[in-house]
């Protein structure tokens, strides 16, 4: 039996109003690398704040060179020689790359000063050792986004030279070359006798470099197991919950029994290094879900579509005519409308009110002349609040004040009411509570579906499921299977979403 | 929310107003000859011109950029027209296109301005800080010394009076702040500008044409800069090249006393109007008083900084109320 550099006990974390982690139990060993999986909200973050020691857990212990703790901080965790890499990299960008690495413990001499020479050289032993053909002193912000995140890790295993490394979904953003890089840095280091806990989305990647995987679900350690006894069908079973069953095949895309004009059209829509080809039908009173994993490219598809991004090829047939918009004026008046992911910072006037966000994008409506009619508006803002029921103490409450669930219904209230044909909704359930999301996803059906088209996007497959007719599952930019509602199932729908079984 | 909490709110939101009636009164009461009918005339009409500008960089500010050119476009756009018609034009001009050169001149320094800033994307505090150089270099190098006798027309604006009491200054005044309320409060356009200062990208995504109304709003500050150029000229009877020195620095604090914040997204027209009266108010105080010459203008920063503290006081009362008001509206839930 390997020795154990890290045991988690019965770790339970809760924040008002949910508990993100249940009595999570997990061992690692040196010289494994040991996965973790699981869906959006399944606790994967919160296990990686308590390791890291962002968060402490309300109980539980993690017990590091044999002595308990009940959490640390994140200096602490240090200490204890665990370092975390994770999926944003965040390089100084005026920093040279050396003194990203060694910031802020520089080779210094012995009055003190840094020793830039040195540290450049060392900097360059580092590069490689780990293979990352980048100057130790180009800057931050010279970078492409891949090489940042390599050389964060190249950072946690050469100069922090820590014997357990957390790797938080790493490879979201890696291209494909540096992503065979990094498989080949955590064989060596494995080799070397770290221990390597190895977050992420996809399957494929726990097939190929883990020894062992954890799956939380709900908060819950579900099973821990030798990569080698399972298979993917298995291993999805246990993300989802849902009986397993074989790989499947990606459907065609669907021809509808009734052959009315689609009312959008998007013909073979491309934008270079984010999506690729991109064909779809959205029919009138249709709603459909774009599913896929982080980087699969469906942000996007809708931004592209609602001219925040220009696709470099392809066409767009709104109602039969052409509607390749240029910026998000001209979509608002083809009646294409975007909920953007980022509410607070894309959505939300946050410093106005209510009254003002919900009729920023259809002033026109409420005009009397050239003046705005301010008893219209009134009026119509008191009827969007209650048909949305926006909780709110009155419609001048500025919008930084609501809760997240509220804020979203005020976004929502704003593209609704310039009665739009197409709504391109993008994470319209994210960070709202259950009730509030019960309400988007019911809206979505009922007021939205009407007279209009919508694309949406889930972090989680269950709201998809619930709010679309039709999902189209993306991998790396491309449409790669659909499934139409009597065909939903959540577990052939994650495999495809993972790049897997699709005969294409 | 109750009602002592909107009447609260509704006294924090007019604050500038608040302040205002407040130092008038202690004035009243303090300050020898304050109360006399032409010293009250007095306050209006040496508060138009930098009313004027006030209400331009509260725009631009609105917008969430600043613009430091308006002291110098307020010499500038005045010595061109005059320049024309005087000097380079032999025939002269009509006063009347003289009067819209002026404006004419001053939109196209904002329209410069409102390129530069929102299509390059240079920051406006940096750009309008090399405009506001250029433009009073070019003023000194073409205005030596001064010029003078405009003309009936030119300086009817600045100088004349109703019935030999009222100036058309102050109507104009009056005229000009009640237009940009309307527009403000009540055009789509002005809530564009609310949006566009409020937060950029969610404006953007929303469909405002973001850029555009930054390029008009540099245009209107810029016009309404040349305005006060117009005043200031009409009142002396003279373009002298040291116009405007230095007055930009207290556009910032009026427009701020009214309620603007340097953050973008925030403010009225009124109450721009208030912060410009205020300050009037205070020079024209401060000067009864018999203050002394050479502590003037020290009273004069230690009042706006009080008055700038208490627009924290304001911000932070006003949080308190709707800090308060989730309290409550928890509580209720609890008890649920």
């Amino acid at each position: 039996m390997a020795e154990t550099l890290l045991q988690l006990d019965r770790l339970t974390k809760l924040y008002p109003g949910t508990i993100a982690l249940h009595d999570a139990t997990l061992g690692l060993e040196r010289g494994e690398v040991h996965g973790i999986i699981g869906k959006n909200g399944a606790g994967k973050t919160t296990l990686v704040k308590i390791i890291s020691g962002i968060e402490t857990p309300t109980s539980g212990t993690l017990t590091v060179r044999g002595i308990p703790h009940a959490g640390w901080t994140r200096t602490e965790a240090r200490v204890h020689g665990i370092s975390i890499v994770s999926q944003e990299p965040q390089l100084v960008p005026d920093f040279t790359v050396a003194e990203n690495l060694f910031t802020p413990d520089y080779p210094r001499s012995r009055t003190g000063l840094i020793r830039w020479r040195e540290m450049v050289r060392q900097a360059e032993r580092v590069l490689s050792k780990a293979g990352i053909g980048v100057s130790p002193r180009a800057r931050g912000s010279d970078l492409t986004l891949s090489e940042q995140q390599l050389v964060l890790v190249a950072r946690a295993f050469f100069v922090d030279r820590s014997e357990i490394v957390l790797l938080d979904e790493v490879t979201a953003s890696l291209s494909e070359k540096d992503e065979a890089l990094l498989d080949g840095l955590i064989k060596g280091q494995k080799a070397a006798g770290r221990a390597i806990i190895y977050i992420t989305h996809r399957m494929a990647e726990i097939m190929r470099l883990c020894d062992r995987v954890s799956v939380l679900r709900d908060g819950r350690v579900v099973a821990t197991e030798r990569v080698s006894k399972l298979d993917e069908a298995r291993l999805s079973a246990y993300i989802t919950g849902s009986a397993a069953v074989g790989p499947s095949v990606a459907a065609p895309e669907d021809v509808r029994a009734d052959a009315a004009a689609p009312l959008l059209r998007v013909e073979s829509l491309s934008l270079s290094g984010r999506f690729e080809d991109i064909r779809l039908e959205l029919h009138e009173g249709e709603s459909l879900g774009l599913a896929g994993l982080r980087g699969c490219g469906r942000t996007e598809i809708m931004k592209s579509l609602a001219g925040i991004l220009r696709p470099d090829a392809g066409r767009v047939l709104l109602d039969g005519r052409d509607a390749s918009v240029h910026d998000p004026e001209e979509a608002l008046h083809r009646g294409i409308v975007y909920l953007p992911e980022d509410r607070d910072h894309e959505g939300l006037i946050e410093t106005h009110g209510v009254r003002l966000n919900l009729s920023l994008s259809s002033l026109g409506a409420v005009l009397h002349g050239p003046f705005i009619d301010r008893r219209r508006e009134a009026e119509r803002t008191a009827g969007l609040i209650s048909l949305l029921s926006i909780d709110t103490p009155s419609a001048e409450q500025e919008v930084r004040y609501l809760s997240g669930g509220n804020k979203q219904k005020v976004v929502v209230g704003r593209i609704l009411s310039t009665r739009p044909r197409l709504y391109l909704l993008d994470e319209p359930t994210k960070g709202i509570d259950i009730a509030a999301k019960r309400g988007i996803v019911t809206m979505i059906r009922t007021v939205l579906r009407k007279d209009a088209g919508v694309i949406l996007t889930s972090p989680g497959l269950d709201d998809l499921m619930e709010a679309c007719d039709r999902i189209l599952v993306l991998h790396r930019g491309r449409v790669i299977a659909a499934f139409s509602r009597d065909e939903f199932d959540e577990s052939r729908i994650y495999i495809a979403m993972q790049g897997l079984g699709s005969k294409e | 929310m109750n009602r002592a909490m909107r009447l609260k709110l509704f006294f924090l939101d007019n604050l500038i107003w608040v302040i205002l009636v407040v130092f008038f009164l202690f004035n009243s009461l303090f300050t020898p000859s304050f109360m006399k009918p032409e010293n009250l005339v007095n306050i209006f009409y040496h508060s138009t011109v930098l009313s004027m500008l006030v209400l331009g960089q509260g725009i631009i500010l609105l917008t969430g950029n600043i613009d430091l050119s308006i002291e110098s476009t307020l010499a500038f756009a005045p010595a061109i027209a005059m320049l024309i018609s005087m000097k380079w034009l032999p025939g002269g001009l009509n006063p009347y296109v003289a009067i819209l050169v002026t404006l004419g001149v001053g939109a196209l320094i904002g329209l410069m301005n409102g390129f530069f800033v929102s299509r390059v994307g240079i920051n406006s505090f940096i750009h309008t800080l090399s405009m506001e150089i250029i433009l009073r270099g070019l003023t000194l190098f073409l205005v030596p010394f001064a010029l003078f006798k405009l003309g009936p027309v030119y300086t009817f604006l600045g100088s004349a009076r109703i019935g030999g009491e009222i100036p058309v200054a102050i109507v104009l005044m009056l005229v000009v702040f009640a237009v940009m309320s309307v527009v403000l409060r009540s055009m789509p356009f002005g809530r564009h500008i609310l949006a566009t200062g409020g937060n950029p990208t969610a404006a953007y995504v929303a469909g405002v044409p973001v850029k555009r109304m930054i390029l008009l709003a540099f245009m209107m500050s810029g016009i309404l800069a040349a305005i006060a150029g117009l005043l200031a000229a009409g009142r002396q009877d003279a373009v002298n090249n040291s116009m405007g020195k230095d007055m930009v620095l207290f556009t910032f604090a009026g427009a701020i006393l009214g309620g603007c914040s340097l953050d973008g997204g925030k403010g009225s027209a009124l109450g721009m109007l208030g912060g410009a009266l205020l300050l009037g108010m205070i020079s024209n105080a401060l000067t009864l008083m018999g203050i002394n010459v050479f502590i003037l203008y020290a009273t004069y920063g230690f009042l706006i900084f009080v008055a700038v503290l208490l627009d924290r006081l304001r911000v932070r009362l006003r949080e308190r109320i709707f800090f308060k008001e989730n309290l409550r509206r928890l509580e209720g839930f609890d008890t649920k």
